[in-house]
């Protein structure tokens, strides 16, 4: 495809596209299970220390 | 009287994101569009790429070169940031800038890893090595050696505030290599060749070739900031969740 170069090319190209896939679906699968575990928290009846007027975090 | 109440109101813009809340609030919508458009600016980077001709030395490798030095700008890039953020830390007390710091360090592991395979990948055919221990590539390897160290920092510490100090003062010291993978190649004999884009005057590449580069590098930098705010995001909600758990443990052991 790329002549005699094929395969140094793709691989490079591949392993970009996994690295980058990679974090984004690391980041997103993060965000899921953490907004899970507040969830998980306001069920049990937890409240965050700013919803009382103070800034936590 | 009209100087000072300027310089308040740039102070206000400035701490504006120090509310995690407020930055949540702005980061959830801005997020899908800035994904979007990351996402179209690497569409046509690489139309724009693959449609160049073959360099006259390199052939059809110079298509490693646009996917290669963006890693590499980004890589360095993403420690400048980390650099600001550790002085926000220590200077400013910004209560976002250790949120910064660590969301950051894998990213920017990520992307030095991309710089050193396609690299590798590049040099083979090339140079006829995968590797050489010149001072470009040596200092890059030392980048993700820094990087891999402060993510396993940014894990051993258990107290906050005292992991984000640590953290901070050792990116700094590290910061001293940026300068030195960047003029690498000029202060030592490198086989590595040395920069053609930004340099004083004109960048030595022709248009067909700097076009698409320039062009994935701005892809790269968008997903650099979507990837940073969306780890930012993820490491504000963690600390939500410990201090949310530790104040339920001390309710549960005072009741």
């Amino acid at each position: 495809m790329f002549g005699q170069y094929s395969a140094f090319i793709i691989p490079s190209y591949l392993v970009t596209a996994l690295v980058i896939a990679g974090l984004i679906v690391w980041s997103l699968v993060d965000y899921r299970l953490r907004l899970r575990e507040l969830e998980e928290l306001e069920r049990r009846g937890i409240k965050r220390r700013a919803a009382a007027g103070k800034s936590d975090d | 009287m009209s100087d000072m109440s300027e310089t308040a109101a740039k102070r206000a813009s400035l701490w504006d994101f120090a509310n995690p809340t407020r930055f949540l609030a702005i980061a959830g919508p801005v997020l899908p569009w800035l994904g979007s458009l990351t996402a179209l600016v690497f569409a046509v980077a690489l139309w724009l790429g693959f449609s160049a001709p073959e360099d006259y030395q390199q052939g059809s490798t110079v298509l490693i070169m646009f996917i290669h030095v963006p890693a590499a700008w980004l890589a360095m890039m993403c420690y400048s940031i980390m650099s600001v953020s550790a002085l926000g830390t220590l200077v400013w007390r910004h209560p976002l800038a250790d949120v910064s710091l660590r969301a950051a360090a894998p990213i920017g592991a990520a992307f030095t890893f991309l710089a050193l395979v396609t690299g590798s990948l590049w040099g083979k055919p090339m140079w006829g090595t995968w590797w050489v221990w010149d001072a470009r590539l040596t200092s890059v390897l030392v980048l993700f050696i820094i990087y891999m160290g402060l993510i396993a920092l940014s894990k051993a510490i258990e107290e906050p505030s005292a992991a984000a100090r640590a953290l901070a003062i050792v990116t700094l010291v590290g910061f001293i290599n940026i300068p030195i993978i960047k003029f690498s190649v000029d202060w030592w004999n490198t086989l590595h060749q040395p920069a053609s884009v930004s340099k004083l005057g004109r960048p030595t590449m022709d248009p067909s070739f700097l076009y698409p580069l320039l062009l994935m590098a701005l892809a790269y930098t968008l997903l650099f900031l979507v990837l940073h705010l969306m780890n930012m995001r993820n490491e504000i909600l963690r600390r939500r969740v410990r201090s949310m758990r530790m104040m339920a443990a001390r309710e549960s052991e005072a009741g």
